[in-house]
This record gives C-alpha cells, structure tokens and sequence, in this order.
C-alpha cells in the first residue's frame, strides 16, 4: 500500500462500483486503492493572502470528509462558505495552506489522482472557435481517451447532454443553458468514477434541471460516485445520499438526507373540517398552534408527545377529522436552522472571550 | 502526447482567430505596395522588396505576439476555460508547452505563408533565384518567433496581460541590440562589467536570427549559422518556458 494513501474507511461503500462500464470495459485506473474512500480529506484547510497587503482570509478550516464510493455526496453552504475553495483543492486548480486530500486512494498532488476525476466548474466557459463536439472530443483526448474512442465517445455525450443537430454551432454562440449541458457532458465523456459538479443546475431551465437530476441518478446506477455544491435544496433533497454542511469555511453537519430531514423536529398536521369550538389547555401553548383556512381548521401539533391528547380532545369536541398528516423538515429548513446555530455558537464564543 | 493536443487547440484557436487573417492581410498589402512604389527604388526594387517583406513578417508576428500571446494564458485564467483542462490528468508545465507549440505553429504558418507570397511577387518580378535565401531568411524569422512566443508564454502565465506584453516588448527590443549590449559590457568600467555581461547574455540574442540585408542582396547564410540559430532557440526557449513552468506550478486559480 501506498505509504500516502490515506487508511482505510471506518465505513465502507454502500454501493459497490459497477464490474463493468456500459461499453463492456473494465474501468482500471492505475494506483487507484481499492476500498479507499472516494474522497477523503484530513485538516484541509485553504488561507487566502493578499497580493499588496498582509490581510488573510480562511477560505477553509481543517476540513475532515470523507466521500464514500458510489454515493451521491451534497456539498451545501451560501455564499462564500468554501465549497468552491473546497471543490477546486481537489481537483488541484487551488494548493491547500495545509491538510491532506485524496481522489480515490491517491493523494491530489499527483496527476493519477485525476485520471479517474470528471469535474464540472461552476458557470463553466469554454473556447468561443470550437464547436461542442469538437470541443467533447478534445475534452474526452486530455482524460485519456484514445482518437477513436475520444470521437465515438464525444458523439455519444453530445446527444445525450440533448444537444444534438446543433454539431456546427460554435460554442460562442451557446446559450448559458447550453454551455451547462456541455460543461456537464465534458465532466461525464470519459466514463469518470469520480464527478465533482459545482453547481450543476446553475443557469439551467426547469427541463435542463430535470435532465441534470436524470444524468446524475443514472451516475449512481453506473456505481459512479458524485459530489455536487447546489444551492438548489429540493434537488439535493431528491438526489443526494448524504449531505454535508460547511459555514465559513468549517464543516458544521454531514448526515444522511433522510437523518436530518427525519432528525429535525418533527410536527404533524391534523386537519378538522369547520371550524369547530375545541378549548385548547393553557399547558399546550406554543406545542399546538390552530389556523383557520378555507373551510376547515388546521391544528399544528410541534410536539409529537401531545398528539393523542390533542386527537382525543378535538373528538370529544365533536370535531370531524379529515387528515393526521406528519409534516417532514425540510432540508432548506434544517440548511437555516445549522447557519443559524453556527452563528449562534460564534456569538456565543465572541461573549465569552 | 497532451502538450500535442493542447498545442492543436492552440493552433486551430490561434487560426481561426481574426487577428491573424488580418495580419496576414495587412502583410499581403504592404508586399503589393512595395510593388507599386518599385518605379521610386531606383533599380533597387527587388532589394527593397525582399527587405520590407522580410521585416514585415518579423513586425508582423511580433505585433500577433504582444496582442494575442501574451494574453495566450491569462486569458484562460480570466475566461476560466483553464478549469476544465488543469482538472484533468495534465502536468501543468505540459499545458504550458502545449499553448507555446501550438502558438508558435501558428505564427510559423503565417511566416511561411507571407514567406511564400514574397518569393511569388519576387519571382514575378523577375528573380525566382531570391527563394533559397527568402527561405532561409524566413526560416529564421521563425526561429525568432518562437523564441518570443516563449518569452510571452512565461509571462503570460504569471503576470497580467498588459505588463507581459510590457516586459516581452521590452525584451525584444534588449534582443535587437544584445550585441551591442555585449560590446558596451566589455568597454564598462569594472563593477559594471559582470553586471551587464550577464544581462547581455540573459536577454535573447535576436540578431542571430538576422539575415533580411543578406537574403535581400541575394546570399545565403552558411550552414553552421543555421545550426546555431536553431540550436540557440530551442536551449532558449527550453530556459523560458522551465522558468515559466516553475512558478506556474504553484499558482492558484481562484
């Protein structure tokens, strides 16, 4: 074993890798450890320094992650967290400050750690002469991809990322919508096993996302493993196994999405037609909340511990249930809820010092 | 074989770009010109031909160089279309060796193709023989070329446009005199003396490369000559692009 890889997982891959790819080939990629986590980082951390001045920002603060195989890996954070810096440290555009990565077993200073890498930069932008198959073509070539294989390959992706019949066009002519599919399909033209997208569903249509969330799921059916930034919530919510969450450069959370949706608090809806006189206890205050909507009450019961009280209480009433609904967090709601605690918590440290 | 794919990018990107064909044109038009005003040469029309031929393919590239190479890097790292190559299994001095041949192709093809309209307006008028000089003579223009692309390729890729084309400018003009520069170090008094001979053998030594008054009079440069230029250029361009590829190595693309 390479004395640079990094140990073996506590927690090995849910999904295995595909025995073959769709062509029929084995995937081999040289050096690559087998059973190493897909992306595994130890105290990665990113220091920004001014040109002309002594001024430093922390773009990232010793990250720990570790990125199973075959999953489908949500990087969330707003603006300016350190997903981007994150992102680019892997894929070796950005030196980390200090800390350690690895792509597949192999440690990301080295070339090989990228052989088997498609990456997808945020708003990408390509070269305005050449038309999107050449372009593919090129793109499938620099991965490793023989002539023939690199053509068949760039025709395969081009019609797949649905831009078809449009073989003349030069990409200077491409609508944002467009050079995204592109992007995409330049991430995805060499049968990567690792993809990392940074924002795959920026600057796309309803259509266009529904393709993207299509590619990606059908990523992980292949065994592939993919780790996308998104600030689209729902699309990760619908596609990612796990979640992380990183603040200002720190990772706050990593979960499953199930975890933390079905972790968060919990409340159910039950839903009474009319509007029913029902006399709620003082005591329940702030645990079950009423709404009168179109013909019918809606009684919010936030602490789960209280329903059949409150179920009791509204029959008693003479109250007509017509729904008992559990009402899920959604991870939008427990994405605000983790900035929130995180900015809490700095207050917090700010007092005390 | 990734510095060939990279430098065929380069190239078809280099050609299909507008500034060469207008280069080219504007090289097509001066040839014609000098044509035109050949009754004012006073018999020397030939001569004069060949020699503004030749320093036009010379100026011309060097303006192609300072207006579209020393942008060559930057302007990937401004468009961030270098993301989607440096995330691949490519070396970064690689990619840098790749954007210089692919470059320098480009201009060797508009040399060779001004080369070839001036040896066809010389032999209309009347001097095919001119063509093994004119070649030679383009053959080291194209040396020179590369050797600027060079220089503008390791600017490129660790500084901003606007002063790379500053310092390439600025080092093609030491070049033109380099040999003045050596004679003016040997007569320097003494502290001076090291200092500028080791300037005068850092900056390139452009006058090698040479021969428009010796082709326009019709002769050849011996062999040897040739030798060396190509020799010179290729360790030259080599020192460059290495120095350029070390401090490359460790820029971040934010």
């Amino acid at each position: 074993m390479n004395p640079q890889q990094p140990p073996a997982p506590a927690v090995q891959s849910s999904a295995a890798g595909p025995a073959t790819w769709p062509d029929g080939s084995q995937p081999v990629v040289p050096g690559a450890a087998d059973g190493a986590p897909a992306i595994r980082t130890e105290g990665l951390t990113k220091v920004y320094r001014g040109n002309w001045s002594l001024k430093t920002a922390v773009g990232l603060d010793r990250l720990d992650l570790e990125v199973r195989r075959g999953e489908v890996f949500g990087y969330l954070g707003p603006n300016g967290a350190g997903k981007t810096t994150t992102l680019k440290i892997l894929t070796g555009l950005l030196k980390p400050s200090s800390g350690r990565a690895w792509l597949m077993g192999e440690p990301i200073d080295s070339i090989q750690s990228r052989r088997s890498l498609g990456f997808l930069p945020e708003q990408p932008y390509f070269y305005d002469h050449l038309t999107g198959v050449e372009y593919l073509e090129f793109a499938a070539s620099l991965s490793g991809l023989p002539g023939r294989e690199a053509a068949r390959a760039a025709r395969h992706w081009f019609g797949r990322i649905g831009l078809g019949g449009r073989d003349r066009l030069v990409l200077r002519k491409y609508s944002k919508g467009m050079l995204q599919r592109l992007g995409l399909g330049a991430a995805l033209v060499h049968s990567p096993r690792l993809v990392i997208l940074d924002e795959p569903m920026s600057g796309l249509d309803p259509f266009g996302r529904r393709d993207v969330r299509d590619l990606i799921l059908e990523q992980r059916e292949l065994g592939t493993t993919v780790m996308l930034s998104s600030h689209i919530l729902p699309d990760v919510e619908m596609l990612c196994d796990r979640v992380a969450i990183v603040l200002k450069g720190r990772l706050e959370r990593v979960a499953t999405v199930s975890d933390l949706v079905h972790g968060g608090s919990r409340s159910v809806e039950v839903r009474v037609e009319g509007a029913p006189v029902v006399e709620l206890p003082a005591a329940w205050q702030g645990r079950v909340a009423r709404v009168e909507r179109s013909g019918e009450s809606v009684f919010t019961v936030s602490d789960p511990s209280l329903l059949q009280d409150v179920l009791a209480r509204l029959v008693q009433s003479g109250a007509v249930i017509g729904a008992v609904t559990p009402v899920r967090g959604s991870l939008e709601e427990l994405f605000m809820a983790a900035a929130e605690e995180s900015a809490f918590r700095a207050s917090g440290r700010r007092r005390s010092a | 074989m990734t510095a060939v794919l990279i430098a065929r990018n380069t190239f078809r990107e280099a050609i299909r770009d507008r500034v060469l064909a207008g280069v080219v044109g504007a090289g097509a038009a001066l040839l014609l010109l000098t044509v035109i005003a050949r009754p004012l040469a006073m018999g020397e029309g030939t001569r004069i031909t060949v020699d503004l031929g030749l320093s036009a393919i010379s100026f011309l590239g060097l303006l192609v160089v300072l207006m579209v190479g020393t942008n060559l890097v930057a302007k990937e790292i401004e468009r961030r279309t270098i993301f989607n190559l440096l995330s691949r299994p490519i070396p970064r001095p690689v990619y840098l060796v790749g954007k210089w041949a692919g470059f320098a192709g480009a201009l060797w093809a508009v040399a060779m193709a001004l080369g070839v309209a001036l040896w066809a307006v010389v032999a209309v008028l009347g001097q095919p023989g001119l063509g093994l000089a004119i070649a030679e003579a383009v053959f080291l223009a194209g040396l020179e070329l590369s050797v600027i692309t060079a220089i503008a390729v390791m600017f490129s890729a660790i500084s901003t446009p606007v002063l790379s084309s500053l310092y390439t400018l600025g080092l093609f003009a030491a070049g033109q005199w380099s040999d003045d520069l050596r004679r003016f170090a040997e007569r320097a008094p003494g502290a001076m003396r090291p200092m500028l001979d080791v300037i005068a053998n850092l900056v390139p030594n452009l006058s090698l490369f040479n021969m428009r008054s010796l082709a326009a009079s019709g002769d050849t440069a011996p062999v040897l000559q040739l030798g060396v230029a190509v020799v010179y250029a290729l360790l030259y361009c080599a020192c460059v692009l290495a120095i350029g590829a070390a401090a490359f190595e460790s820029r971040d693309f934010k």
